[in-house]
C-alpha cells in the first residue's frame, strides 16, 4: 500500500506545495494592496461633499449607489425626491418621512459594520447602499 | 380587435408591468444588514490555503482506509425520560410558533415565525447538528406526534397487525431532495416569504404531509429517508462525534458517522441541493445576478422575459428567480458529475453513478461550510431577535418574560470577525471533504495508484466548490 506515491513524488507533491505558497504570498502582496486602496480608505469624510440620492419618478436616478463610510465616522447623505415617501436606512433603523420634491437629511454615526439598504419604505424600492467599513 | 392591436395592447400591459415591478435585490424583510464582501487580499489567503491543503493531503495523507468502518463506544447512559420530554418540548415550540404565526401580528420582524422558521431552525439547527449530534430527531414535532399515537395505541391494545407499507427503493432519499428545494424556493423566490400566516400554514403542512407518511410507511423508515428536514439535519448531525441512542450518549470519530450515507437515490441530489440552494442565495447579492447602477444583471433580463410573456410584474420577478434557483441547483450538479466522469475513467471499474453515490457523502461538510459561511452572521444577530420575539411572539405588547424591549447588539462581531469565520469555514469545510474522499478512494480502488489518481478529480471539484463559495462571497454585494 506504501506504493501509492514514492518517497521522491511525496517529496515533489510538498516542495510544489511550498512553492504556491511563496508564489501566493506574492500574488498577494502585489495585489492584495492595490485592493486595499480602494475598498478600506475612502476619502476624508472633511474633504467629501455631502451625498445626495436623487429619486426621480420614484426611482433611484442612475440606479442604487453604493455610499460608503468608515466606521466611527458619520454617515451623511441627503435624499431629494419627486415623491412622497419614508425614507428607511436598514440597520440603523432610521426613519424621515420626504415630501414631494423635498429634501432630507441623515446624519447617523457610522457604529455597524456591513451593508445597509436604504429604501422608500411605502415603495418598498431601494434607493441606495450604504456601506460601513472597518 | 385585430391582432395587431392585441399584441400591442399586451406590450403596453407587459411595460406597465416592467415599470411597476419591484426591484429583484430584496432578500428577507428580516434582514436589514448585509455582509461586506470578503476583501481581495483575504480572498487570494484563502484561495491559496485551499490548493496548499490539497495538495499536501495528497502528498501526506494516510496510505489506508481508516474511516470505512465505525467504531463508537458508550461514554454515558441517558434517562429514557429524555426522549419524550424533547419531543413534547419539540410540539410545544412547533404550536407556539404555528399560533404566532396565525394569530400574531402579520409584521414579518414584529412576528416570532419567521425569525424562528429561517434563523433558528434553518441556520441554527444544522450547527447545533454538528456540535451536539443529532437534535432535530429529539425534538422534531411530527415524529414526536407520531411516536405517542403508536404509543398510546399499543396502550389501548389497538390494531397491533397493520404492517406498514413497504417504502419503494427507488425513492430513496429523493422526497427529501424535493423538499429542501421547496423550502429554498420559499426562502428565496417566494414573494410571501415572510408573511408570518402564510408561514405558519406551510408548516402545518408539512407536518401533516408527514404524518400521514409516518402512518404508511412506518414512523423510523419515513424518518430516515422522507423527512425533508429530518434526512438534511442528519447529514449535519452525521458529522457530528456525538451520537444520541435511545438510552445512551455514544462517541465517535468526527466525520465517520457520515461515509456511505448517501448512496440511496436521491442522496446526492439532497446535498446538491443543499450547495446549490445556498450558493443562489449568495448569488442573487451579487452584481453578475442584479445589475449595477442602472441595470444590466440576469435578474432584470428574465424579469423582463417574463413580463413580455404576459406574466404580471410580481410573477415574471418569481419566475426569473426560479429558474435561477434551478439553474444554480443544475451548475453545481453538473460540477460534481464532472468530477465524478473523470474518476469513472480510471480504473474502469466502477459505474459512473455508483461512484457519484459512494462519493456523494465527502459533500457533505462543503455543504456546511457553504451554510455557515452565508448565514453565520444572520443566525449572529438576527438570532438575538429571538430574545425579544419569545417575550413577545404574538408582536402585540405582551412581555412574557421581561425580554421585550431587548434589542439586537451589532457589536458582538464586527465585519473582519465575520469575514475569518467565513473564510475558516470554507477552508475547513473543504479540508473535511477531501479527507473523506481520500479515504473513500482506498476503500473503492484496489490498487493505490488509481486511488490517487482517482483523487485528482475529486480534489479539482472540491476545488471548484470552495473557491465559488468564496467568489460568491467577495462579489456577493459588491455592486
Amino acid at each position: 500500500m506504501r506504493g501509492a506515491l514514492s518517497r521522491t513524488q511525496r517529496l515533489a507533491l510538498l516542495a510544489g506545495a511550498l512553492a504556491l505558497v511563496v508564489v501566493g504570498f506574492g500574488v498577494v502582496r502585489g495585489g492584495g494592496s492595490g485592493g486595499d486602496a480602494r475598498t478600506v480608505s475612502p476619502r476624508p469624510p472633511a474633504t467629501r461633499a455631502v451625498a445626495t440620492v436623487e429619486v426621480r419618478n420614484a426611482r433611484p436616478f442612475g440606479g442604487p449607489r453604493v455610499l460608503r463610510f468608515k466606521r466611527g465616522d458619520t454617515i451623511r447623505f441627503r435624499v431629494h425626491s419627486d415623491v412622497a415617501d419614508e425614507v428607511h436606512l436598514h440597520g440603523y433603523d432610521r426613519h424621515r418621512d420626504v415630501r414631494r420634491g423635498g429634501t432630507v437629511s441623515f446624519a447617523v454615526p457610522a457604529t455597524i459594520e456591513g451593508r445597509f439598504e436604504v429604501e422608500l419604505e411605502g415603495r418598498a424600492r431601494q434607493i441606495a447602499a450604504i456601506e460601513v467599513v472597518p | 380587435m385585430s391582432r395587431r392591436r392585441v399584441g400591442a395592447a399586451t406590450a403596453a400591459v407587459a411595460a406597465a408591468a416592467v415599470a411597476a415591478a419591484p426591484d429583484p435585490a430584496l432578500a428577507h424583510g428580516l434582514v436589514g444588514r448585509q455582509d461586506l464582501p470578503i476583501p481581495r487580499w483575504m480572498f487570494a489567503w484563502a484561495a491559496v490555503t485551499v490548493l496548499v491543503a490539497s495538495f499536501a493531503a495528497l502528498a501526506a495523507l494516510w496510505p489506508r482506509p481508516r474511516l470505512q468502518t465505525l467504531e463508537e463506544r458508550v461514554v454515558r447512559r441517558v434517562p429514557a425520560l429524555l426522549d419524550p420530554v424533547c419531543g413534547a418540548i419539540g410540539v410545544a415550540v412547533f404550536a407556539i410558533v404555528v399560533y404566532a404565526g396565525l394569530a400574531g401580528s402579520q409584521t414579518a420582524n414584529a412576528n416570532l415565525a419567521p425569525t424562528f422558521v429561517y434563523v433558528i431552525f434553518w441556520v441554527g439547527l444544522p450547527i447545533a447538528s454538528l456540535l451536539l449530534g443529532d437534535v432535530f430527531r429529539a425534538f422534531n414535532p411530527w415524529r414526536a406526534i407520531a411516536r405517542c399515537v403508536a404509543w398510546g395505541s399499543r396502550r389501548l391494545g389497538a390494531v397491533a397487525d397493520a404492517e406498514p407499507l413497504p417504502y419503494p427503493p427507488w425513492l430513496g432519499r429523493w422526497p427529501a431532495a424535493l423538499t429542501i428545494l421547496a423550502f429554498a424556493w420559499v426562502e428565496l423566490v417566494y414573494v410571501g416569504r415572510d408573511d408570518p400566516s402564510r408561514l405558519a400554514i406551510l408548516a402545518l403542512a408539512y407536518a401533516a404531509v408527514q404524518l400521514v407518511g409516518m402512518a404508511l410507511y412506518g414512523i423510523e423508515r419515513w424518518e430516515e429517508r422522507a423527512d425533508g428536514f429530518g434526512v438534511y439535519f442528519g447529514l449535519f448531525a452525521a458529522l457530528s462525534p456525538l451520537r444520541w441512542r435511545r438510552g445512551a450518549l455514544l462517541v465517535r470519530r468526527p466525520l465517520e458517522g457520515v461515509v456511505g450515507m448517501l448512496t440511496v437515490p436521491g442522496g446526492v441530489a439532497l446535498v446538491l441541493v443543499g450547495i446549490g440552494t445556498t450558493s443562489f442565495d449568495g448569488f442573487t447579492n451579487g452584481t453578475l445576478w442584479n445589475g449595477s447602477g442602472g441595470g444590466g444583471g440576469i435578474a432584470g433580463f428574465l424579469t423582463d422575459r417574463f413580463a413580455s410573456l404576459g406574466l404580471g410584474a410580481e410573477n415574471a420577478l418569481m419566475a426569473a428567480f426560479s429558474v435561477g434557483l434551478v439553474a444554480m441547483v443544475l451548475f453545481v450538479s453538473a460540477l460534481y458529475r464532472l468530477g465524478v466522469q473523470g474518476m469513472h475513467r480510471i480504473g474502469g471499474r466502477y459505474a459512473a453513478r455508483d461512484l457519484s453515490r459512494r462519493f456523494g457523502h465527502t459533500l457533505v461538510p462543503i455543504a456546511l461550510a457553504y451554510i455557515v459561511a452565508h448565514y453565520f452572521s444572520l443566525l449572529a444577530y438576527q438570532g438575538q431577535a429571538t430574545g425579544y420575539l419569545i417575550s413577545d411572539p404574538l408582536g402585540r405588547g405582551s412581555d412574557l418574560f421581561g425580554t421585550a424591549s431587548a434589542t439586537i447588539d451589532y457589536g458582538i462581531i464586527g465585519a473582519t470577525g465575520i469575514w475569518y469565520v467565513q473564510v475558516g469555514a470554507l477552508v475547513a469545510g473543504h479540508v473535511c471533504g477531501l479527507v473523506l474522499a481520500h479515504d473513500r478512494a482506498l476503500a473503492t480502488y484496489r490498487n493505490p495508484r488509481d486511488a490517487t489518481r482517482s483523487q485528482y478529480w475529486m480534489l479539482a471539484v472540491m476545488v471548484a466548490f470552495t473557491s465559488l463559495g468564496l467568489w460568491i462571497l467577495s462579489a456577493a454585494a459588491s455592486q
